[in-house]
């Protein structure tokens, strides 16, 4: 399913009417009465978008063939289901792409490294792309992250990729204008999440 | 017109500094502040922001703060930028100096821990032998903590501990939850005591110096204080050999101004304090500036468990919630094999393990993680760290902050000692877990590196003998009369309690001498 499909049919679900109603009174608020001295309005806050709501993000760091892998790596951590948009829907492999192609060496190595191994493993143990395999296979090739956690990072760069991955396509799921869509009913709800540090100077 | 030249100048604005202009404006003493930081708007510098609004979703920008464990996306911007303000160590030996610069300094953001030294610490020399005792013992400082606990409204409940000295508290009544209950059963089995946490209750949202100490303080019509004031060095007078004033440069435009006054107090945080010292080049005749220095190591989460009788909401409402305090309970009549001193723990109960701990992932982890909601045990290990001489920081020239002032090198390393108590400590909690019948998910014995507490002490230790210390044991200089420092780098030892109360109340009682010498003529 399109993306953009995909996030309509979201904001149609049964949940949606209940919370939107909740917005209503909102919508029905009547306009602010002009103010005496227009010198002195304060301007209403306009409703503004972030760039990913409003266009797509150009990738570059990650090869053809490590972003496939990617994909599934996400798809595999963060399935969408019962309502909820995945990593895929959240266009996690994207921001990925962004993310790691702007950190230290050590962090783009650990996933570049990671996600080539992942590839050589499929293809040596399913003479497949890790992008084609399916659950299964995807799962045998997970077994690190059925061992129990431990603070020091493993060694292994498929290990390693898997905990990082873990954390970080979670995290960039749940924190995603779509799951946020999603969850709300399809309003884009700017309350929540947490107070925001602006730079002091 | 001139500016005046103050009786006292106060080298920052937190918890020192505060009470340092919080005690000396009330007895009529005309005081100048100097902040490196700009004053703070808690309703204007914050934004209610969802995370999918962060431009890095709330996975921070990679690598900026990578020294601060305790940055977020959201908090970015309310820590010292490690570009603005370097530091360096030798890759082998990292330490995470984490800093705040506003004026009300990191009393702004703290834990709220607050607790007493006992003479466990105090006199830690006549307990084991090692190190060195402080200069002054629970007895002189008792006095001191009695009155700020009141202005900083602490909450807890007196056990009568002689490691954890009771306090003037605002009593804590609230019942265990059944599940600490069960906790606290296993741990008294073992002479391990369980407290209520003490923590100051502030008023309003904070229980900071920019609420509690600096309003009165300029209620007294004797304080000024001026923010974006970044201290290079404390100046000299070569014809008396005292203070008189210090050289600071603006934060925004850097131009260099200069402050006078008869008595300088430093209480700029103890590393920035012992920094501006060693770039002074004065009160190091002992040659002690600089060294001794410790903290506490910590490890958060350092033990994740889960009760199973909460799983599934199965538990009655309420069973497991709150959390508690073990204090010191190692070396105290018995004496251990692998380390001297202790440690202590924070823990709560009740709430849901993060997902990386669970050995799963996609609907299985979520499945899990709804399983799992509030039955969450975990403690975070605070331990005593000794004061070693070679743990030291000093001046390195070849770099320089965004003002050209000269940076600090830090060399400090964690020992066996340290190592020892931490393994000690995890196996112990671990063996309560399981001796509740809580399965253990996860644990963490190595501390995290050096500085991570923010609990950075002793590099301008007070001490008895000006040979080997810096300050005497009203926190004055041995070498200049007139100058004065009063945070946490003034400190011995440290315990494994949090140092905000203790770092209070010596800055009370060394501005109360030092009032008193004033009035008498002698400063």
């Amino acid at each position: 399913m399109k993306r953009r499909r995909f996030i309509q049919a979201l904001a149609a679900a049964p949940a949606a009417p209940a919370l939107l109603a909740q917005q209503a009174p909102q919508a029905a608020q009547q306009p602010a009465p002009a103010a005496q001295d227009g010198a002195t309005a304060e301007p209403a806050p306009l409703d503004l978008s972030t760039p990913e709501e409003g266009a797509d993000p150009v990738l570059g760091f990650f090869s053809a063939r490590q972003f496939a892998t990617l994909r599934r790596l996400c798809e595999m951590l963060m399935p969408s289901g019962q309502g909820s948009p995945g990593a895929l829907e959240a266009r996690v492999p994207e921001f990925m792409d962004f993310l790691i192609g702007d950190s230290p060496v050590d962090r783009q190595q650990l996933w570049l490294s990671g996600l080539d191994a992942l590839e050589y493993q499929s293809q040596t143990r399913f003479r497949k792309a890790f992008a084609d395999t399916d659950a299964a296979q995807a799962d045998t090739l997970f077994a690190p992250l059925h061992q129990p956690w431990t603070f020091e990072p493993p060694a292994d760069p498929i290990a390693r990729l898997l905990v990082a991955a873990k954390q970080d396509v979670r995290t960039a799921t749940f924190n995603s204008f779509e799951r946020n869509l999603a969850a709300s009913g399809g309003t884009r709800r700017r309350s929540g999440g947490g107070l925001y540090w602006l730079p002091i100077e | 017109m001139a500016a005046p030249n103050y009786d006292v100048l106060i080298i920052g604005s937190g918890a020192s500094g505060g009470m340092a202009a919080y005690t000396l404006t009330k007895k009529g003493i005309k005081c100048l502040m100097l902040d490196a930081g700009p004053p703070i708007d808690f309703q204007n510098n914050r934004v209610s922001k969802p995370a999918w609004e962060l431009p890095y979703r709330g996975l921070g920008k990679p690598g900026h703060l990578a020294h601060v464990f305790q940055a977020n996306e959201y908090n970015a911007n309310q820590w010292v930028d490690e570009k603005q303000v370097p530091y360096t160590h030798d890759p082998s030996e990292p330490y995470n100096w984490v800093r705040v610069r506003f004026v009300g300094g990191k009393s702004l953001f703290w834990s709220r821990m607050s607790f007493r030294l006992s003479d466990y610490e105090f006199k830690a020399k006549d307990h084991d032998g090692f190190g060195d005792n402080w200069p002054i013992s629970l007895a002189d400082l008792a006095p001191y903590y009695d009155q700020v606990e009141p202005i900083f409204r602490v909450r807890g409940r007196k056990e009568g501990l002689k490691q954890l000295p009771d306090g003037n508290f605002i009593d804590d009544n609230t019942p265990w939850s059944p599940a600490v209950q069960k906790f606290i059963g296993e741990a008294n089995k073992r002479s391990i005591t369980v407290t209520k946490m003490r923590s100051s209750l502030g008023r309003g949202q904070l229980a900071s110096s920019l609420n509690l100490l600096l309003p009165d303080a300029l209620a007294t019509g004797n304080l000024t204080i001026v923010p974006n004031a970044v201290v290079r060095d404390i100046t000299v007078d070569k014809n008396t050999g005292r203070v008189n004033g210090a050289n600071f440069l603006d934060r925004h435009s850097r131009r260099e101004m200069h402050a006078k006054a008869k008595v300088v107090i430093v209480g700029a945080s103890c590393l920035e304090s012992t920094r501006i010292l060693l770039n002074s080049g004065i009160a190091n005749s002992s040659g002690a500036l600089g060294h001794y220095l410790h903290d506490q190591f910590y490890i958060t989460q350092s033990v994740q468990a889960v009760m199973p009788e909460v799983r599934n909401k199965t538990a009655p409402a309420n069973y497991a919630s709150g959390g508690g305090y073990i204090p010191r309970f190692r070396n105290l009549q018995t004496k251990e094999k692998d380390f001297l001193r202790g440690y202590a723990f924070d823990f709560t109960a009740g709430g849901t393990p993060d997902a990386k701990f669970f050995p799963l992932y996609g609907k299985a982890l979520d499945d899990a993680l709804e399983t799992h909601r509030g039955t969450g045990f975990s403690g975070t290990c605070m331990g005593e760290v000794l004061p070693r001489f070679e743990n030291h920081v000093r001046i390195n020239k070849d770099v320089t902050d965004a003002w050209g002032i000269p940076v600090l090198h830090i060399q400090t390393r964690y020992t066996s000692n340290e190592f020892n108590m931490a393994k000690d400590a995890i196996n112990t909690m671990s063996e309560l877990c399981r001796a509740c019948g809580w399965e253990v998910l996860a644990r963490h014995d190595q501390p995290f590196p050096p500085g991570y507490s923010i609990h950075e002490l002793g590099t301008c230790r007070m001490g008895d003998n000006p040979k080997t210390s810096v300050l005497n044991k009203w926190n004055q200089s041995w070498d200049i009369k007139s100058l004065f420092v009063v945070d946490g780098s003034s400190f011995v030892t440290g315990g494994s309690q949090n140092p905000t109360m203790t770092i209070l109340s010596l800055s009370m009682r060394a501005s109360e001498y030092m009032a008193e010498q004033m009035r008498k003529g002698e400063l």
